[in-house]
């Protein structure tokens, strides 16, 4: 019978302590929103349950003079709310109001969502636009900083070890956060698994794109960017001739699943569309 | 006899309760957290129940080995086929009235072959829930996997694997014959030849299945359940091999029920576990037991071939239905036989030829769900109108308007209407309050509007000879009880009693108290399906509460020396009509009553007109008392890029003959409407190999509050319905005609149709490419 | 098995009770300290009537541990009114008519109570938004937004 056990350190010394001593594997908790219905479908027994809510240090966001850092157990719903995020970074504000729903919003955290690591997590094409940092720690503090883009290995796998936790994501303040966006695509308005979502951060001179950084969620193995369609663009105008052709390539970069949300050769399509849509958008300066 | 019910309750109302949107008689406890459903119940000592399932959608089982499971510490129970009294049972559709010919087997626990994946095959009762869980993984089945079938066209095929026991696949065929179908097509002008389908659709309620069993101190088996039908207590004794009266059914305020909860869900498992250990037990399902095991919608192939002459007069109709009855039989015959009766639609059609057949698989079973069939061809029936509209260049609405049934028209199946059939009115007033279609500011998205309009029934078929009965008393302080055998699954059905009792005692809601759903106690009021409650029950409480105030007023007519017919009860008073000051109080009118030794208390029985059964060879006769007559209109916003379908405004415009109570009627059409547009756009149960790969809410998607729009009712009141005060059903048909409006909006937003459900973006998109 | 004692308050009222590491807030709730009216209708989040508000937030009791309620502070329903007590949110879902069977009312209550302590004068969109984790099966939502509304406190109702 599934038997676990449970700790919740109060501090990341005490962490230390409860994962040397452990006799069983150790697995982290947080919100709990993707770790509970997991234990419930019998993907997880008889592990050691170390609960990392109880890291208030963990829990902030923080606006330096170039960056913005975001504790790990910082809840979804309140990044959602965050003035900081709404205008520094909005592109990933707008995710955060659109994963699960507002009840999951308020235990589900960011590192949560990361370490996850489903290919169609809302936060991760935002974080991959904005070229962020994972920072993690492993036992007896050794740490390490993770670029986000090297960060999923796969389907629910990522590069962290067993006893590798997040503590906080950072990344650099955009130029102009304006110039951002995110589409989410799903069957439903709400409570809804993406079918695809894309995050853009553009840098601009007048009409000239000195730098783009499109990411995609749901479209394969991992949350990506599409690094050849940004190349394409640095450089040169946003201009319709220049977006309609890249929207025709980016079907070539991703490698989506056909399930039972959608097949890939939509998704393919779709992605196009999206595409536009977000470079029109980011373009313009987000949403009016 | 409804007729003069009709009148009786017209002459000394002026409808103080009736026709009031008072609040329900349950809201206050549900709104506090009182109200105690199906799994809120405990009993000390109480055992919990696992049901072991298939995990083959077609297999042999070769042995059941229940030792290790046995031996686990806690458990106190393993049951497999051998170990119940009679595993097979018939499923009976009548109740008390047998009809034969169309009842299924319903088999407890699989013996030898198993039929769906999901199918029982062993129940499990332990001291807790963990343990029951634990016990169900170490029964060791052997299974030897089948072929099995699960396409139905495929399950027709003489070759074709068989799902049963029988020769053939086959449940039954009905024919409709009418006039002469070479002739019809002969003098159309315009053909329009169309194959729809339509996938399983899950109930969805937000309670999933839950139950507790005990033997009480007389030895009774008692089942306390969420369930539509008490009246499975017969089936559940047959099965335990007792006699009917050693069973009881006590039912709780459902959770939703819509046709799910009709068939026997827990009831059987729970019996067997409790008269096996002598302990109560409680068992409720997981959501995914729930969206795998219980009986679906039944998904259709319908093709469809509809003639016009060109000023837009139907001419013909030949229809050819193929419903999946999934693994057993259940309701399948019945539903085919309202979409049979149905098909053709609320329009004259001279000649007509339908073929309709049901036929099992090895997909979890179908059954029933609100509209009974009716939905399904509904679809097609009103995409094929707005299909020849377009060829005939005529607006969906003058099409219609040139062939809506009448008052006095026969239908497909002979039968002529008796009632009043809000046609066109209710398309005219439904498309009117659409307004002006809204202009889309994205040169991507476009706007479009349509119509679906439905002729649904309410009330059993007639030859069913459905009764309901109902108790109603006074109390000495002048208030009153109703007891009454009737389920109520959220729509209502035990407030519209309280309020029907009220009118016509001159009391307030807030003085009736109704008892229901026990089958020691209340009388039985049958089924709380086909959307009859409110027509039965409602007719057999306000004949109980008209005999009642009948006595009373013969005993006050002593009091104030006047005759019955010249007093007025009401607010708790009696009182001269000419002469308002004379007057006296209820409970002293009652307090005389007990005093002279008259009971003021009566059970009625209210008899449905019934006839016989319907000749199946032509489908010709009557088959049901009423229909319920309305139009849904929905506007939506298409992205033709990305193939999302965004809800703009939706309105349902119904006779419901008398609004009992408005507030309720309305939220009747409001959330019929909602379950109809997850029908059309988002809701497909999909199997793949018998197997279910939407098992859970994440992936069978419901519409949330973001995915709506609120829908607009307008209630038309022509009185002419025969239920109490001349009120017609619509829980199913608030349903029936949603889905083919919006499928209607979409077409004419984007140009192109869609022939399947759900409307998928992705199906969007690619009729899109098609063009 | 190993349990764990904790400690929260209950609509108030102090309780301790035994637990196990993977035994949810729902769970505990409906079975050892009998607050029934929280309801079970998935038990993964996606149907939100199991919504209690925990430390004042509105969450899936379903997605909680009960270990990691520990300390806090759990209301349901019956801790926002009752009879003779009634929350204006209560009243007007009565009022309303926004109650047809009842099983997603508990959440949905919890929801727009979380709703309009942030935001007492919220919108009609921002009500959908507020409810969209919470499945109701009855009524299509009109009746519940209307009643949402209509307990906000009286003044200028944004559109």
């Amino acid at each position: 019978m599934n038997e676990m056990e449970y700790a919740r350190p109060k501090s990341l010394k005490e962490m230390d302590r409860i994962v040397g001593a452990a006799k069983r594997p150790v697995k982290f908790i947080a919100g709990g929103t993707n770790v509970i219905p997991d234990i419930r479908a019998g993907a997880l027994s008889s592990k050691l349950l170390v609960d990392l809510s109880g890291l208030k240090e963990l829990n902030f966001v923080k606006e330096e003079k170039n960056e913005i850092a975001i504790g790990a157990l910082t809840t979804i719903s309140n990044i959602a709310a965050s003035r900081v995020i709404r205008e520094k970074a909005p592109l990933l504000f707008y995710a955060a109001g659109q994963l699960g729903s507002p009840l999951t919003r308020n235990r589900a955290t960011i590192g949560g969502n990361l370490a996850y690591a489903s290919p169609a997590a809302d936060t991760a094409p935002p974080l991959l636009a904005l070229e962020a940092v994972v920072h993690t720690r492993r036992r007896l503090g050794r740490e390490r900083k993770i670029p986000i883009d090297q960060f999923f290995l796969g389907p629910n796998k990522t590069r962290l070890a067993k006893d590798e936790i997040i503590t906080k994501i950072t990344f650099s303040k955009p130029k102009d956060p304006s110039k951002g966006s995110y589409l989410k695509l799903g069957l439903r308005n709400a409570m809804t698994i993406s079918v695809l979502s894309i995050a853009v951060l553009l840098e601009t001179n007048g009409n000239v794109c000195r730098k783009a950084r499109i990411a995609l969620g749901a479209v394969a193995p991992t949350p990506m960017r599409a690094y050849r369609i940004e190349k394409k663009f640095a450089g040169r105008a946003i201009d319709r001739k220049n977006i309609e052709e890249s929207s025709l390539l980016i079907a070539e970069e991703i490698s989506p699943i056909s399930d039972i949300r959608a097949s890939a050769e939509y998704r393919k399509r779709v992605t196009s569309v999206l595409f536009q849509r977000a470079i029109q958008e980011a373009s313009r300066g987000g949403k009016p | 006899m409804s007729e003069k019910l009709r009148d009786e309750n017209k002459s000394h109302s002026d409808d103080h309760v009736v026709g009031k949107p008072f609040p329900r008689c349950d809201a206050k406890d549900k709104a506090f957290g009182n109200t105690k459903y199906a799994d809120d119940y405990f009993l000390p000592g109480m055992l919990y129940g696992k049901v072991l399932r298939s995990e083959y959608a077609a297999a042999e089982i070769l042995s059941i080995d229940p030792k290790k499971a046995e031996k686990l510490s806690g458990v106190r129970a393993v049951m497999t086929a051998k170990d119940i009294p009679h595993n097979e049972t018939i499923t009976r559709f009548g109740q008390t009235h047998t009809v034969g010919g169309f009842e299924g087997l319903y088999r407890i626990l699989a013996d030898k072959k198993v039929r769906f994946m999901g199918e029982g095959v062993a129940l499990v009762a332990a001291d807790t829930q963990a343990i029951a869980d634990e016990a169900v993984k170490l029964i060791q089945v052997n299974y030897k996997p089948l072929a099995g079938v699960f396409d139905p066209i495929e399950a027709l095929k003489p070759e074709a694997y068989k799902v049963g026991e029988e020769t053939s696949n086959l449940v039954c065929y009905y024919k409709v014959r009418q006039g002469n179908i070479k002739e019809g097509f002969a003098s159309s002008d315009v053909i329009v030849e169309n194959t729809y389908r339509v996938p399983a659709q899950d109930h969805a309620y937000i309670e999933p299945e839950a139950g507790l069993a005990w033997i009480d101190d007389d030895g009774v088996v008692t089942i306390q359940v969420c369930t539509q039908v008490i009246e499975h207590f017969r089936e559940i004794a047959e099965v335990l091999g007792l006699p009917y009266n050693k069973v009881r059914v006590k039912g709780t305020w459902i959770g939703g029920g819509f046709g799910g909860k009709e068939d026997i869900t827990v009831e059987t498992y729970l019996a067997l576990l409790t008269w096996k250990t002598k302990k109560p037990v409680k068992l409720v399902y997981s959501r995914e037991e729930s969206i795998i095991c219980h009986g679906k919608r039944h998904p259709y192939v319908m093709k469809y071939k509809t003639g016009a002459t060109r000023d837009g007069k139907l001419m013909a109709l030949e229809a050819k239905l193929l419903s999946d009855a999934g693994a057993y039989v259940y309701l399948s015959p019945w539903v085919l036989l309202y979409s049979t009766v149905g098909a053709a639609g609320p329009y004259k059609i001279p000649h007509i030829k339908i073929d309709a057949r049901t036929v099992l698989t090895n997909n979890t079973f179908s059954s029933a769900f609100r509209g009974f069939g009716v939905p399904q061809v509904c679809f097609a029936y009103e995409s094929q109108m707005d299909e020849l509209a377009g060829r005939l260049n005529l607006s969906p609405l003058e099409l219609r308007r040139r062939n809506y049934l009448k008052k006095g028209d026969a239908t497909a199946t002979g039968y002529v209407l008796e009632h009043y059939a809000a046609f066109p009115e209710t398309a005219e007033k439904a498309l009117a309050a659409l307004g002006e279609k809204s202009k889309s500011k994205n040169p991507a998205v476009k706007i479009g509007q349509g119509i679906g309009s439905s002729m649904t029934s309410y009330g059993r078929m007639v030859f069913l000879h459905d009764t309901s009965r109902s108790y109603v008393g006074m109390e000495m302080d002048g208030g009153v009880t109703v007891r009454c055998g009737v389920q109520d699954l959220g729509g209502g059905q035990a407030s519209s009693l309280t309020q029907i009792a009220a009118e016509v005692l001159g009391v307030s809601m807030d003085d009736v108290r109704v008892y229901v759903a026990d089958t020691a106690l209340t009388p039985i009021a049958g089924t709380t399906t086909a959307t009859r409650q409110l027509y039965m029950s409602g007719n057999a409480t306000s004949m109980a509460a008209q005999e009642v105030r009948k006595r009373l007023l013969e005993k006050a007519g002593e009091i104030l020396q006047s005759k019955p017919e010249g007093l007025e009860l009401r607010n708790r008073k009696v009182r001269m009509k000419e002469d308002p000051e004379r007057s006296v109080s209820l409970k002293n009118v009652v307090k005389a009553c007990a005093s002279a030794g008259i009971p003021l208390f009566h059970i009625a029985q209210f008899n449905a007109p019934s006839r016989e059964l319907v000749d199946f060879k032509k489908g010709q006769g009557q088959v049901f008392p009423d229909f319920a007559f309305g139009t849904h209109a929905a506007e939506v916003a298409v992205d033709v890029e990305t193939g999302k379908i965004g809800v703009l405004k939706l309105v349902a415009c119904f006779d419901v003959g008398k609004a009992i109570n408005p507030q309720a009627v309305e939220g009747q059409l409001e959330g019929g409407t909602i379950q109809g547009m997850g029908y059309a756009l988002l809701e497909d149960v999909i199997l793949e190999k018998g197997m279910t790969r939407t098992p859970s809410f994440s992936e069978y998607l419901i519409p949330t509050a973001l995915d709506v729009a609120d829908v607009r009712c307008i209630l038309l009141e022509s009185e002419d319905g025969i239920g109490p005060f001349g009120a017609k059903g619509v829980g199913e048909p608030s349903l029936v005609s949603a889905a083919p409006a919006l499928v209607n909006a979409v077409k004419d937003a984007v140009g192109t149709r869609i022939f399947d459900l759900p409307l998928t973006p992705e199906k969007i998109l690619n009729a899109q490419k098609k063009r | 098995m190993k349990t764990y004692s904790i400690h929260l308050l209950l609509n108030g009222n102090p309780v301790r009770v035994d637990v196990a590491a993977q035994e949810t807030l729902l769970d505990t709730l409906r079975n050892k300290l009998w607050a029934t009216e929280v309801k079970n209708g998935c038990g993964k989040g996606d149907c939100g009537c199991c919504a209690v508000l925990l430390d004042g937030k509105a969450v899936n009791s379903c997605l909680t541990l009960a270990v990691q309620a520990d300390g806090k502070d759990v209301t349901t329903l019956k801790g926002l009114g009752n009879e003779e007590n009634p929350h204006p949110l209560q009243e007007s879902f009565i009022q309303n008519g926004a109650i047809q069977c009842g099983f997603c009312t508990p959440g949905m209550i919890i929801s727009a109570k979380s709703l309009l302590d942030e935001n007492p004068k919220p919108s009609r969109e921002q009500i959908r938004e507020a409810i969209s984790g919470n499945l109701c099966r009855c009524t299509g939502y009109k009746k519940i937004i209307e009643a949402i509304s209509d307990a906000a406190p009286k003044g200028q109702l944004s559109d």
